[in-house]
């Protein structure tokens, strides 16, 4: 008996010592994970939760811990610190992370709380708030259809313009109606329809301006409103061959879409076609191309008008030249991009007047400033 | 530089827009009878060439940036690009930026 109890008592010494050794380290690394989450260095907070994660005796918390860590990059992180964004990627995590902590120890409360909290913000997630109203989406279809309708009077096409534009306010009704009148002649009413799409949707944007949550997400939209209805305006007078006008239209939107609009860059080719400028007229074919999207028929309008035309290398294949001619406007379109400081703030520079006092730029500021770089040579 | 002159005299009276000409010139000298020559009628500054560069992001020169009221660029046009030689060119980026 006495033996018994001593073996009893050593086995469970050895027990305890055994798992207080396998513990001192998971804990330290929980203890870490924590102070470091604290401190918001995300990525180190994980990888020392991780380690925790993998010890039964502090599998719980770690998940836990984890768990909301992912919660938070999920779906709460949004603007915490300046430039931070929410990452969809890990809210999967997330509930999978608490899921484990429950498993690992069903009676923890907080790891119940937070999975239902999770839970709750997957099930809103998937709820769409504002899908598009019945009324809308058939408004849309039947203007759609007017596109293979040829013989379809102009009022009636008139009328579904309004009836679509009356069910929901943004200007796309105006634009895809001008499109629809410019593919029927009727020009002087496309022009109409478009300067009141770019109106919309100006008014759109303002009614909706605390939606567009970046500054530069609703510049971007004005940009886009006027650019369509400049493009269609544009198209229309080359249509009625009033060139001159025309040109001005198709400029004004390649500065607002900046150069990335795939039909204005067509329809300026196009137009220095009709003016007998060849060189120019293939830039701007070749500037279309390199960009996606464009429906396949307009593409293959410009590929065609491309291989009618004198070429740099006249002995390269055509498909070769124009694969490198697209590849460059990429890659260069690639490298602008990178070093434009469009929709970025404008950087600090320090400043001096001629004479080498400091420039005090206070009263520039809240005002629209053209800073012009220069140098006498 | 002469078609800046031209399009500041359509904001001249207007506290809502502002020009402002920086230099990249080391030479003070020169730089100082340049201005004498073309009597700029807005605020001349300027400052260091590589700071510019490194800064702006930028090789061409002359380049204008187009500012919003809330100091974001909202147009770029690079030295040889054909923009600038027309004041309405001018007037137009600054007309889209004034009425947003």
């Amino acid at each position: 008996m006495q033996t018994h109890r001593t073996f009893l008592t050593v086995v469970a010494g050895a027990l305890w010592a055994g798992s207080l050794f396998a513990q001192t380290p998971a804990r330290e690394q929980l203890v870490r994970g924590r102070t470091l989450w604290d401190q918001r260095l995300a990525k180190s907070a994980i990888a020392a939760l991780e380690a925790a994660a993998r010890d039964r005796t502090t599998a719980a918390e770690a998940h836990e811990m984890l768990g909301r860590i992912y919660m938070f990059k999920g779906w709460q992180q949004d603007n915490v610190f300046p430039g931070w964004h929410d990452e969809p990627s890990y809210r999967e995590r997330a509930l999978a992370e608490l899921r484990a902590a429950v498993a690992a120890d069903p009676a923890r409360v907080s790891a119940q709380e937070a999975l239902r909290v999770a839970d709750g913000l997957a099930a809103a997630e998937k709820v769409d708030p504002a899908p598009p109203r019945d009324e809308v989406k058939a408004l849309d279809a039947k203007l759609e259809s007017y596109r293979n309708a040829a013989s379809a009077p102009v009022t009636e096409i008139l009328a579904a313009i309004d009836a679509r534009a009356k069910a929901q306010a943004d200007p796309a009704p105006y634009f895809s109606g001008a499109q629809l009148l410019i593919d029927r002649g009727e020009l002087d009413r496309a022009i109409a329809m478009a300067e009141r799409g770019a109106a919309v949707s100006d008014r759109f944007i303002d009614e909706n301006l605390s939606a567009y949550q970046m500054s530069g997400k609703s510049q971007g939209s004005y940009a886009r409103g006027r650019s369509s209805a400049a493009d269609l305006i544009g198209w229309a007078l080359f249509l009625k061959k009033d060139y001159k006008a025309a040109a001005a239209k198709l400029e004004e939107a390649e500065r607002l879409s900046q150069s990335l609009d795939f039909a204005n860059q067509i329809h300026l080719g196009e137009l220095a076609r009709a003016q007998n400028a060849p060189e120019r007229a293939r830039e701007h074919y070749l500037n279309a191309l390199s960009l996606s999207g464009g429906p396949p028929p307009l593409r293959q309008r410009a590929t065609q008008a491309l291989s009618g035309m004198p070429r740099s290398t006249p002995d390269a294949s055509f498909d070769a030249w124009l694969e490198t001619e697209l590849s460059r406007r990429r890659d260069e379109r690639k490298a602008a991009a990178l070093k434009s400081l469009v929709d970025r703030p404008l950087p600090k520079l320090t400043l001096t007047t001629v004479d080498g006092r400091p420039y005090d730029t206070s009263s520039l500021r809240g005002k629209v400033l053209l800073v012009n770089f220069f140098a006498s040579w | 530089m002469p078609h800046l002159k031209t399009a500041y005299a359509k904001y001249q009276g207007d506290p809502t827009v502002a020009f402002l000409l920086i230099s990249i010139d080391e030479d003070t000298a020169r730089l100082q009878r340049y201005l004498t020559e073309m009597k700029f009628p807005f605020p001349v500054a300027r400052a260091a060439a590589a700071d510019t560069e490194q800064v702006m992001r930028f090789d061409n020169i002359p380049s204008t940036f187009y500012v919003d009221r809330d100091g974001i660029v909202r147009y770029q046009i690079g030295g040889n690009e054909s923009h600038g030689d027309s004041p309405a060119r001018v007037s137009w980026f600054i007309d889209q930026l004034k009425s947003r």
